[in-house]
C-alpha cells in the first residue's frame, strides 16, 4: 500500500523518492516510485503499465507518429458507451447540438428515399437545406425512362445504391445484381467505387446501372 | 475623536458600486464599512450553489433583490455529469420566500428547478421581474404557467437552453390581458406549439419589448405578424426558418424585417430555406450578433449573407461557413469580436467540409477586434498558431477543439505544445483557454509559466504525467475553474498543490489516475474543501483504494458537506 505524504504548501513534505520542488523543467526524469497499480480506463496507450511492484511512470513519450487508422480502431475499443464514436461528452457539444446533427443527418436520408415525392421541387427542402446541387442523371439498364438525383444528399456508394435501387422498383431478392457505373469529366465510363466519394462527386456527370453479368 | 461621514452618505457611495469585486473589497476596510454595505448589497452572484448555503446568504445580506447561482459543474454539458447529481434551487427559493419578499430577480445557470420551485416563486415575490433560466431542468411548462399567471410586473422571461417538459403551448395564455411590462422573451428551446395568437397578442400589447425569441414550432409565414407589432426589437430569434417558396410570403417577410429600425441581433434560423435569405438583408449592416450555429445553409448564401453585415461583433456558425467563407468574413467584418464555429457532424469520421485552420488564421489576420474564439475544425498546425498568437495579442477566449482526441500537427505530426505556447505567451489578457491535439507536458509548463491571468482551463486528453497537472496548478495564478478529462494525472500532482484549491472555485478530474486514498486523504486534510467522488461502479470501498475514482469534483465551500448527494456520489462523512 502506497504512503502518500500530503505536501500542503510547496515546500513541505512531498511523496517518498520525490520532491517537487528540486524539480527542474529540464529534466524530465522524475524518479516516481508508484508503488500501486495505475488502472486505466481510457488512456492506457499513454501510461504504460509495468508489473505492479514497479511501475515506472515514463518520460514525455515517443511522439505518436499519426496513423489515422489504427488510432481510430484502437480508442474506440476502450471508450465507454456513449455517443456516436462510442466516447461520452466527445466532441464537446451540448445536447441540443447533438439532437440537431442526428436530425439533419437522417433528414438526409429520408430525403433521398422520398425523392419522388418531394413538394417544393428540392428547394432546400430536407437534407441540409443546402444549394450545393450536383442534380445528374441516372438511366437504369433495360428502363426505359431516366431519373435525376441529386448528388448532396448522399455521403456514400452505399447509400447511394441502395437509394437507386429502390428507385427504380428494382430490389436485391428478385435476383438481379446492378454495378453502377458513371461517366466522369472526361466523358469517360467509369465502374463507381474506386475513387474516394468528394472525388467522385466532383467529378460525376451521369450515371449508369448495368445488369452484373458475372453474377 | 475619529471622524467619520454618516451611514447614510456611506450607504449612498456604496451605490454606485456595482461589482462584486469592489463591494467585496469595501467590506474588508473595517467593521463599520462591512456592516454598511452588507445592507445595502442588492445584487448577489454565487458561481458555485454548494460553495455557500441561503442561510449565510441571508444572515449577511439581508435586503437582496437579485440574485444569480450557478450549479452543475461546465463538463454536465457533455454528459458526464450524471442524472441526480444535484443543484437543486428549492431549498434557495424557500429560503427566500421567507427572507427576501421583495426579490425581483433571479437567474440559474445549469440549476434542477421545479414546477413547486416556480409556483413558489410566483407566489412570493410580489414585485418579482426577471426569470432567466440558462440550461436548466426539472420543470414543465406548467410551472411557467404559474409564472405568466402571477408575476403581474414581469420583465424578462428567458429560457436560455433549457430542458423543459414541454406538456402543451397552453400556459403562454397565463399571460393575464393586464400584463403589459414584458421586456424579454426567449422561448427558443421549446419544442411544442405555443399558441400563436396569444402569443401575436402578448407581443401586441408589450411596449417595452425589446427582445423576442420564439421557438422552432412558429412557422416563417407567421413571422411578419410578429414582426409588424414589435418593430421596436432589438433582438430576434426567429423559428423554423423554412416554407415554401412563395413570392408573398417573401416579400411580406423582406418588408416585416425592413420595420424593424432597431434590430441588432438575429438568431433562430433553424431549417433554413436559403431562397428566405436575403429577406434579411434590409437590416444586415445594422446587425452587430448574428446567431446562425444552427442554420444548416452553405456557401455562397451563407458568406453573401455574413459579408453584408459590416458592423457584425459577434458571429455564431456552423462549419458550413469553410474557410472560404470566413476569408469573406475577415474581409468584411472589421469589427468583429467574438467568433463561434460549430461542427456541423461532429461524429463523421470523415470531414464532410472544408473547414480548417485556414479560416481561423484568415480571421485573426483580418478583425484586429477579435478577442473571443471557439472553433472545432478536425486539422491544425503549430505554424497556424504562432500566426494567430502573434496576431492578436488581444485574445481573452481561446478555445479550440480539434474533433480527433490527440491530433498531431498534421504537417510536422509532432504536437502541438508550442502552438498553444505560443498563445499563452503572446496573448497576455488570456482568460479561458480550452486545449486539445496531441499535447505532452510540455504544453503545461508553457501555460503554467505565461499564463497569468488564466481563469479558465478545460483540457482533454493531454499530458504526459503528474508534471502536468503541476505546471498548471502551481503557476497559474489566477485560475479559478479547472476541468480535466481523460488525462494521466495522479495523486502526486494534486496533493502537492492542495492548498491551491482552497483558491480556486473548482476542480473536476474525470478518467484521470486519482485514487480514491488521495480523495480521502484530500478531504480529511482540507476542511474547507468539498471533495465528491463521483463513482457509478458501486462503493470505493469495494476496490482497492489505490483504484483510480471515475470522476472527481472539488470545490471551495463554507457551507461545509452537501446532504443531498445521490448514491453515486461520495463525500466525506466527518465534518
Amino acid at each position: 500500500m502506497m504512503e502518500l505524504q500530503l505536501g500542503l504548501a510547496l515546500c513541505g513534505n512531498s511523496a517518498k523518492g520525490y520532491n517537487l520542488d528540486d524539480f527542474n523543467i529540464g529534466s524530465l526524469c522524475g524518479n516516481f516510485n508508484l508503488n500501486n497499480n495505475i488502472m486505466k480506463g481510457s488512456s492506457s496507450e499513454i501510461l504504460d503499465v509495468q508489473d505492479e511492484n514497479n511501475v515506472q511512470v515514463l518520460q514525455t513519450l515517443p511522439l505518436l507518429v499519426w496513423d489515422k487508422d489504427d488510432a481510430d480502431g484502437h480508442n474506440e475499443s476502450q471508450r465507454k458507451d456513449g455517443d456516436e464514436n462510442g466516447m461520452v461528452g466527445w466532441p464537446p457539444v451540448n445536447a441540443l447540438r447533438k439532437k440537431l446533427c442526428h436530425q439533419s443527418r437522417h433528414r438526409l436520408y429520408a430525403g433521398a428515399m422520398n425523392y419522388v415525392t418531394v413538394k417544393n421541387g428540392g428547394v432546400g427542402g430536407g437534407g441540409r437545406g443546402s444549394n450545393c446541387y450536383k442534380y445528374v442523371k441516372v438511366k437504369m439498364e433495360g428502363i426505359g425512362i431516366a431519373r435525376k438525383i441529386d448528388l448532396s444528399n448522399f455521403q456514400s456508394y452505399g447509400t447511394l445504391t441502395d437509394t437507386l435501387i429502390s428507385m427504380f422498383g428494382k430490389s436485391r431478392e428478385n435476383g438481379d445484381v446492378y454495378k453502377l457505373t458513371y461517366q466522369d469529366k472526361e466523358g469517360d465510363w467509369l465502374l463507381a467505387g474506386d475513387v474516394p466519394w468528394r472525388a467522385f462527386v466532383g467529378s460525376v456527370q451521369r450515371l449508369k446501372l448495368i445488369r452484373d453479368e458475372d453474377y | 475623536m475619529a471622524y467619520s461621514f454618516p451611514e447614510e452618505v456611506l450607504e449612498h457611495v456604496f451605490s454606485f458600486l456595482s461589482s462584486d469585486k469592489d463591494r467585496n473589497a469595501v467590506s474588508l476596510v473595517c467593521k463599520s464599512w462591512y456592516e454598511i454595505e452588507r445592507w445595502c448589497r442588492r445584487k448577489i452572484f454565487i458561481g458555485n450553489c454548494y460553495a455557500v448555503n441561503p442561510r449565510i446568504m441571508i444572515r449577511r445580506f439581508p435586503e437582496v433583490r437579485s440574485i444569480e447561482l450557478k450549479g452543475k459543474p461546465h463538463f454536465a454539458d457533455f454528459n458526464l455529469v450524471p442524472e441526480g447529481w444535484g443543484a437543486y434551487v428549492y431549498p434557495w427559493i424557500l429560503a427566500m420566500s421567507k427572507s427576501y419578499p421583495l426579490l425581483e430577480e433571479i437567474k440559474l445557470k445549469r440549476m434542477v428547478i421545479t414546477d413547486e420551485s416556480l409556483e413558489l416563486i410566483a407566489k412570493s415575490f410580489k414585485n418579482f421581474k426577471v426569470l432567466v433560466l440558462s440550461s436548466c431542468d426539472g420543470f414543465t411548462t406548467d410551472g411557467l404557467a404559474a409564472i405568466a399567471a402571477n408575476c403581474r410586473n414581469l420583465r424578462e422571461l428567458d429560457l436560455g437552453e433549457s430542458e423543459v417538459e414541454d406538456l402543451s403551448g397552453h400556459w403562454l395564455s397565463h399571460f393575464p390581458d393586464s400584463c403589459t411590462s414584458l421586456v424579454s422573451l426567449n422561448i427558443a428551446c421549446l419544442v411544442s406549439e405555443v399558441s400563436f395568437l396569444a402569443l401575436e397578442r402578448l407581443v401586441a400589447r408589450s411596449p417595452n419589448l425589446r427582445t423576442l425569441r420564439i421557438n422552432r414550432a412558429v412557422p416563417l409565414e407567421k413571422l411578419p405578424y410578429l414582426l409588424r407589432r414589435t418593430s421596436q426589437l432589438v433582438e430576434f430569434g426567429t423559428g423554423a426558418y423554412s416554407a415554401d417558396v412563395r413570392s408573398d410570403y417573401f416579400s411580406n417577410l423582406t418588408e416585416a424585417f425592413s420595420g424593424c429600425k432597431q434590430l441588432k441581433c438575429l438568431s433562430g434560423f433553424w431549417d433554413v430555406v436559403p431562397a428566405y435569405l436575403p429577406a434579411i438583408y434590409p437590416v444586415c449592416s445594422r446587425l452587430t450578433s448574428l446567431n446562425l450555429s444552427y442554420a444548416t445553409c452553405q456557401n455562397p448564401e451563407l458568406g453573401k449573407l455574413i459579408s453584408q453585415c459590416h458592423n457584425l461583433q459577434r458571429l455564431w456558425v456552423l462549419d458550413y461557413i469553410e474557410d472560404f467563407g470566413l476569408e469573406e468574413l475577415a474581409a468584411n467584418c472589421k469589427d468583429l469580436q467574438e467568433l463561434r464555429v460549430f461542427p456541423s457532424d461532429p461524429f463523421a469520421a470523415e470531414p464532410n467540409v472544408t473547414l480548417t485552420e485556414q479560416g481561423l488564421v484568415a480571421v485573426s489576420d483580418g478583425c484586429p477586434k477579435l478577442q473571443s474564439v471557439l472553433y472545432f475544425c478536425r486539422q491544425m498546425t503549430n505554424a497556424a498558431l504562432f500566426t494567430i498568437a502573434r496576431n492578436r495579442p488581444n485574445m481573452i477566449r481561446f478555445r479550440l477543439c480539434i474533433i480527433e482526441p490527440r491530433t498531431p500537427d498534421y504537417l510536422t505530426l509532432g504536437p502541438l505544445d508550442a502552438g498553444f505556447g505560443a498563445i499563452v505567451e503572446n496573448c497576455k489578457e488570456l482568460r479561458r483557454l480550452s486545449l486539445s491535439g496531441l499535447l505532452t507536458d510540455r504544453v503545461f509548463e508553457y501555460i503554467g509559466t505565461h499564463a497569468k491571468k488564466l481563469e479558465m482551463l478545460s483540457i482533454a486528453f493531454a499530458g504526459d504525467s503528474d508534471l502536468g497537472l503541476h505546471h498548471v496548478l502551481s503557476g497559474c495564478e489566477s485560475l479559478r475553474k479547472l476541468e480535466i478529462r481523460d488525462c494521466p494525472f495522479g495523486d502526486k500532482a494534486l496533493l502537492s498543490n492542495a492548498a491551491k484549491l482552497e483558491t480556486m472555485r473548482s476542480l473536476w478530474m474525470s478518467s484521470c489516475s486519482i485514487s480514491f486514498e488521495a480523495c480521502k486523504m484530500l478531504a480529511q486534510k482540507m476542511p474547507r474543501l468539498n471533495v465528491e467522488v463521483i463513482d457509478e461502479r458501486g462503493p470505493p470501498d469495494t476496490r482497492p483504494e489505490s483504484c483510480p475514482v471515475e470522476k472527481l469534483y472539488i470545490y471551495r465551500s463554507v457551507a461545509g458537506r452537501r446532504f443531498d448527494t445521490p448514491g453515486y456520489v461520495w463525500v466525506k462523512k466527518q465534518l
